[in-house]
């Protein structure tokens, strides 16, 4: 089980909106995760994008996202007061270190799990783009910029899950071996395998044209519903956590004694990006179909 | 107008000591199905990289002589440009994909080509609704079956309407019924879009009812240019191992006619005797069952069921005995739980219930023998003895990457079983791209193996493999035992799993041999042929 989400098609608002505008909407919300340090405005994206996730289809993969984000979370959680030492409030009086007091300060612990938060929300918002957005669709955008590079990314998207099938593959056939050779070896060996492979899809892609090296024609396709939805939702949360910002609604000031805001400002702000958030799965116009209206 | 063209063509690959082809003439005309035979290393699969330009564009070497695609000399025109006349199927379906998604698969050839987008749609989709994979066009390519990737890489080189398609063992990897059904895809693009077929194929009983000529390769050279039929008699003459069994059939019973399909066999020959049916209320006759009286098993899986989580149920309360030196062929459809099976009964997989009794090591060989061959010398991976067993006196140091397909076989079968002596030998899949040739010598094998004591059990979809080395067959269904038989009574009854020799004789027989041994004491007034 990959904790990487895998995208698949699903039938939901957001897997039916274009690659661009599902990106845009995800980075949106990554976005308000790198701009705040508010564990109510944190805590409020982290929900908009698990609810996101679930009303895409796609909790499974949600899930996996948190698996994954939870110990670099924990991680940062801890070693933050370890290193930073700054805080009125001592927690733990510890001892010298290489020349160095550690001294673990409430303060200090509390940003550290602030950080660990925004990190969680960074790379949940960040696996909801994964596991709802048709990375070749995606891909296929930027192809039209930087035309060997995003193919290059098409192809490392691609290959990524086959040469992890060939990897379990190699270990069930050392396993198989009466002795079973040393792991060094079949790392090498799976890896002139992967640079095997990478020289049969090297042929597929002579044979297909590559060396034509022509560029994506630009489509023209109607703005769906869903398009629009997610776009103004996408402008919406980035434009609203960019203004926030700036104002310094929702401010932290973890030193020396922590403090932050609790003002109805910060109640809306975070009410608000729930809200935007999950607009776009809400109504009768997110239903997929004829019946969902135009 | 030719739409390839070769005159005294040759090339050598770098470093290679002898060239790979030598003084190829030949002319491939428009709307031609033309079937590429020969036995592995004759050169097929590089005559066929030369007419896509991959040889010697992409690797290297040294070619003469003449040879154009559409008018493109292929010394001076890339396989991009060649892809403009020509589109290319490989025999991996993994490897030739190269995007996430069906449809952005489709699309690159034509984007590569600077097509608008309108007309890139349309060809999308007109291409999947003649190749049958529309319905696929939104799926992950990760999600789909070896056929219907296999499909896909056959409408990605035909999305932008080349006038020739080549394909190189493109059935090696699939089940007989997905094979068949590629080959008639084949045959439809020819007769209905005039689309001109070079194929390179092993199983040569499911291609050549579809072909109109067949070139045989030798050592390089086209040894044979003629018909099916012009070519099954040359192969009779001097070159068996090309046969089909059908011919050789004919050819073993002196008969001078040479059928190219079942239909026209069953109409040369005299109707044989059916071997005896089963009893009328179902039972089998217990005196034909020798291995019911089979000594200890040297492998025995009891009441096994593997439920994957979040996934399907694979076996289902498998009960299964194998008894020393006794060969034993799984059968099944793709999905049916062949290889789960073998890997539970070595032990790479727990079952989710039931038991596995092994009376000793058990060597279990997967399907892809390069997985066993990791180091830079055969020596290193099999030792000096295995080495030998393997056929290969005098290669220790030859790099397994620079092996044939069969001497890898053989040498990772020789992995497998450098430790102690194992009491039950499995293979999944060893004869998938193999020729006859090699085919032949693990038969050979796998009888030495079972003469020494082990119970060797095969998982394949080679029924004709399957008559040559089994005295036993397991047919699996949806992960369980849906039949089990001697070959005879499973081979020869069956519709879809039958020899070409069985569908002929009814049943008869499976193999030539024992057909033509049938037809030899069949009375004389009765031959029609």
């Amino acid at each position: 089980m990959s904790l990487i989400p895998i995208y698949r098609p699903r039938p939901s608002p957001l897997h039916a909106s274009r690659a661009g505008v599902g990106a845009l909407f995800c980075c949106a919300l990554a976005l308000t995760g790198a701009l705040y340090r508010h564990p109510l405005v944190l805590a409020a994206t982290l929900t908009a994008v698990i609810l996101a996730g679930v009303a895409a289809g796609v909790g499974r993969e949600i899930r996996r996202s948190l698996l994954l984000a939870l110990p670099l979370a924990l991680l940062v959680t801890i070693v933050n007061p370890l290193v930073y030492a700054e805080g009125d409030t001592l927690l733990v009086r510890g001892g010298e270190i290489l020349g160095r007091r550690i001294d673990i300060t409430l303060e200090a612990t509390l940003y550290g799990a602030l950080t660990g938060l925004r990190v969680m929300v960074i790379v949940v918002a960040l696996g909801l783009l994964s596991a709802a957005v048709d990375p070749d669709e995606l891909l296929r955008i930027f192809r039209r910029a930087s035309y060997r590079s995003a193919l290059t990314a098409s192809l490392a998207n691609r290959l990524v899950p086959v040469l992890a099938r060939d990897a379990m593959r190699m270990s069930d056939a050392a396993r198989c071996r009466p002795r079973p050779p040393a792991r060094f070896a079949v790392a090498r060996a799976a890896l002139t395998g992967a640079l095997d492979r990478s020289v049969d899809v090297a042929a597929a892609l002579e044979v297909r044209g590559y060396a034509l090296g022509g560029r994506p024609p630009r489509r023209r396709r109607p703005w769906s519903r869903h398009d629009l939805r997610f776009l103004a939702a996408a402008v919406a949360i980035a434009a609203l956590a960019v203004t926030g910002a700036i104002a310094g609604i929702a401010w932290v000031e973890p030193y020396p004694t922590f403090e932050l805001a609790w003002g109805a400002d910060v109640w809306a702000l975070s009410a608000a990006l729930l809200v935007l958030a999950l607009a776009p799965f809400a109504g009768r116009r997110a239903r997929l179909g004829i019946g969902g209206g135009a | 107008m030719t739409l390839a063209l070769a005159r005294g063509f040759g090339y050598r690959y770098p470093d290679a000591a002898r060239p790979a082809l030598e003084d190829v003439s030949l002319e491939i005309e428009p709307g031609t199905f033309t079937v590429l035979a020969g036995v592995s290393g004759s050169g097929k699969s590089t005559l066929l990289r030369s007419l896509c330009g991959l040889v010697p564009h992409f690797h290297g070497g040294e070619a003469w002589g003449e040879l154009s695609v559409g008018e493109l000399d292929v010394r001076e025109h890339g396989p991009g440009e060649l892809a403009a006349v020509c589109g290319t199927v490989f025999q991996e379906p993994e490897t030739q994909i190269v995007m996430s998604g069906v449809r952005a698969e489709l699309e690159l050839p034509l984007e590569h080509r600077r097509e608008p987008a309108g007309a890139v749609a349309r060809a999308v989709e007109e291409t999947a609704l003649a190749l049958g994979v529309a319905h696929l066009l939104e799926r992950r390519t990760e999600t789909l079956s070896g056929g219907e990737l296999q499909r896909v890489a056959i409408a990605a080189a035909m999305v932008h309407a080349p006038r020739l398609l080549l394909l190189d063992e493109p059935t090696s990897q699939l089940d007989p019924v997905t094979g068949d059904e590629l080959v008639w895809l084949l045959r439809r693009l020819n007769e209905d879009f005039g689309t001109a077929v070079v194929m390179a194929e092993h199983r040569l009983e499911r291609c050549l009812p579809a072909a109109d000529r067949v070139i045989a390769m030798d050592r390089g050279r086209i040894a044979c240019d003629s018909t099916p039929a012009g070519f099954l008699a040359w192969a009779g003459a001097g070159a068996p191992a090309l046969e089909t069994p059908a011919a050789r059939l004919f050819s073993l019973s002196g008969l001078a006619a040479r059928p190219v399909t079942v239909k026209e066999a069953r109409a040369g020959l005299p109707p044989l005797e059916r071997p005896a049916a089963p009893e009328p209320d179902g039972r089998r006759p217990r005196l034909r069952l020798p291995w019911r009286r089979r000594p200890e098993s040297a492998l025995a899986l009891r009441g096994v069921w593997l439920e994957v989580e979040d996934g399907p149920v694979v076996l289902r309360g498998i009960t299964l005995e194998l008894a020393p030196g006794e060969r034993v062929a799984l059968m099944g459809r793709n999905g049916a739980g062949k290889s789960t099976l073998l890997r539970v009964a070595k032990g790479l997989v727990e079952p989710s219930r039931g038991r596995v009794d092994r009376a000793g090591d058990v060597a279990l060989l997967l399907q892809n023998p390069g997985d066993y061959l990791i180091h830079d010398h055969a020596v290193d991976d099999a030792g000096a003895g295995g080495v030998l067993r393997a056929g290969l006196a005098g290669r220790e140091d030859a790099n397994p990457r620079d092996l044939s397909g069969g001497e890898r076989q053989r040498l990772a079968l020789e992995v497998v079983l450098g430790g102690p002596s194992a009491t039950a030998v499995l293979l999944d899949e060893p004869t998938r791209g193999m020729d006859r040739i090699h085919q032949d010598e693990l038969t050979a094998r796998i009888g030495e193996l079972a003469d020494s004591g082990a119970a060797v059990a095969v998982a394949t979809h080679d029924t004709e493999f399957t008559a040559a080395f089994a005295d036993r067959v397991v047919l699996l269904g949806q992960g369980i035992v849906i039949a089990d038989g001697p070959p005879t009574e499973i081979l020869g009854g069956g519709r879809h799993f039958s020899t070409q020799v069985a569908r002929i004789t009814d049943g008869a027989a499976l193999l030539p041999e024992d057909g033509a041994a049938a037809l030899r004491s069949a009375p004389v007034a009765e031959a029609a042929g």
